[in-house]
């Protein structure tokens, strides 16, 4: 690997495990075991960090889209038409 | 309070006491439901969007394939309609922005986005007096979004399934496994940060439909593993590699898009 040094945990494990890592979906062992691995291993570090930035980007991008307001009137206006829809069948009984 | 019982008219000629499973159909808005007749008192209704039912999008859910009668049954019901819509709207409303969004993202237009988040909702609402209070309405409802999307919507939608997306870009993981450089390093955060909102939305919209969709609900949502599986109904591991493998493509193409715009050091940037 190009770091050069020798590590307990191959770089390949750790880089098949940044996305896990990053979302805390690894077992406190592996955790571990890639925290120490990084803190050693400067081209896993980077790998780590660029795909950090790339889960920020994707939160920063993506979310907080607000509904148009007329979108919003259409879907509580097609709840209220199904709701009376039903009512007026069930009364009909 | 004492249950009220809603009933439907039955479906002609059939008898309902001796069904196991009768399908009732909303004729108005083209809603299946399964309805699973028990011995006593009454009927439990089984939306097929929570999955719990009968699979999705099998043929004899289609509610072309229903009589325009309603099925028969009945459905116990200890709130009124008025009280069930009221509480829908006080519950599940308030997360019409965060669907929308994601309705955007799957859809990857507005007038989709729209009649996709329509139908969720309608689907939802009449799933609704299932609905636990105290489990996790956000998930149901993204879970509602999905299977929608997927089962129905998706259908529309001219793009290729991405069913052998999970088995390609061997040569982007050995690429991304042994460290190649892309001459990037520090600069290469820096260029990322730099991006528009645009090219980082571009980006995602152009993954495979599954890679973008458990990116999106990792990463916007912030979903934890075990609901994203839920949500898509596939294994955790499933999950684990569609994150892996999509955020390995968004890396590249944020790359490509950030040496395109000169971003990147060599590249004739404006920084």
């Amino acid at each position: 690997m190009s770091c050069g040094s020798p590590h307990s945990t191959p770089c390949s494990d750790v880089l098949e495990a940044v996305s896990a890592y990053l979302d805390g979906e690894t077992t406190p062992i592996d955790r571990e075991l890639i925290a120490q691995h990084i803190a050693e291993c400067w081209p896993c570090l980077h790998e780590v960090d660029v795909y950090r930035e790339v889960k920020v980007l994707i939160a920063r991008a993506c979310g907080g889209e607000q509904a148009p307001a007329e979108v919003r009137e259409r879907v509580v206006h097609r709840i209220r038409t199904v709701s009376i829809q039903w009512s007026v069948e069930y009364r009909q009984e | 309070m004492s249950p009220r019982y809603d009933y439907m008219r039955p479906r002609s000629g059939m008898k309902v006491a001796d069904a196991s499973l009768v399908t009732v159909a909303n004729r108005l808005e083209g809603i299946t439901l399964l309805v699973l007749t028990l011995d006593q008192p009454g009927f439990t209704v089984l939306d097929q969007l929570t999955g719990v039912s009968a699979p999705l999008g099998s043929t004899s859910m289609d509610s072309d394939d229903i009589d325009a009668e309603f099925g028969s049954a009945a459905v116990a019901v200890d709130e009124t309609e008025d009280e069930r819509r009221a509480r829908f709207e006080r519950d599940a409303l308030p997360f019409l922005d965060q669907l929308y969004a994601a309705a955007m993202r799957m859809t990857r237009n507005p007038a989709d986005a729209e009649d996709l988040l329509q139908e969720t909702f309608v689907r939802a609402y009449s799933a609704f007096h299932q609905y636990q209070d105290g489990t996790n309405l956000k998930a149901w409802l993204y879970r509602i979004l999905t299977n929608t999307f997927i089962n129905s919507y998706r259908k529309k939608q001219r793009e290729p399934l991405a069913s052998n997306t999970d088995d390609i870009e061997d040569w982007q993981m050995a690429r991304a496994q042994s460290h190649s450089s892309t001459g990037l390093r520090s600069a290469e955060m820096e260029a990322l940060d730099r991006l528009p909102d645009s090219d980082i939305k571009d980006a995602l919209q152009a993954l495979p439909e599954e890679f973008r969709m458990a990116v999106y609900l990792a990463d916007v949502e912030g979903f934890p593993y075990k609901e994203i599986a839920d949500i898509m109904e596939t294994p955790i591991g499933t999950v684990m590699s569609r994150l892996h493998r999509g955020r390995r493509q968004l890396r590249d193409a944020l790359e490509d898009y950030a040496r395109d715009r000169g971003f990147v050091a060599g590249g004739g940037g404006d920084a």
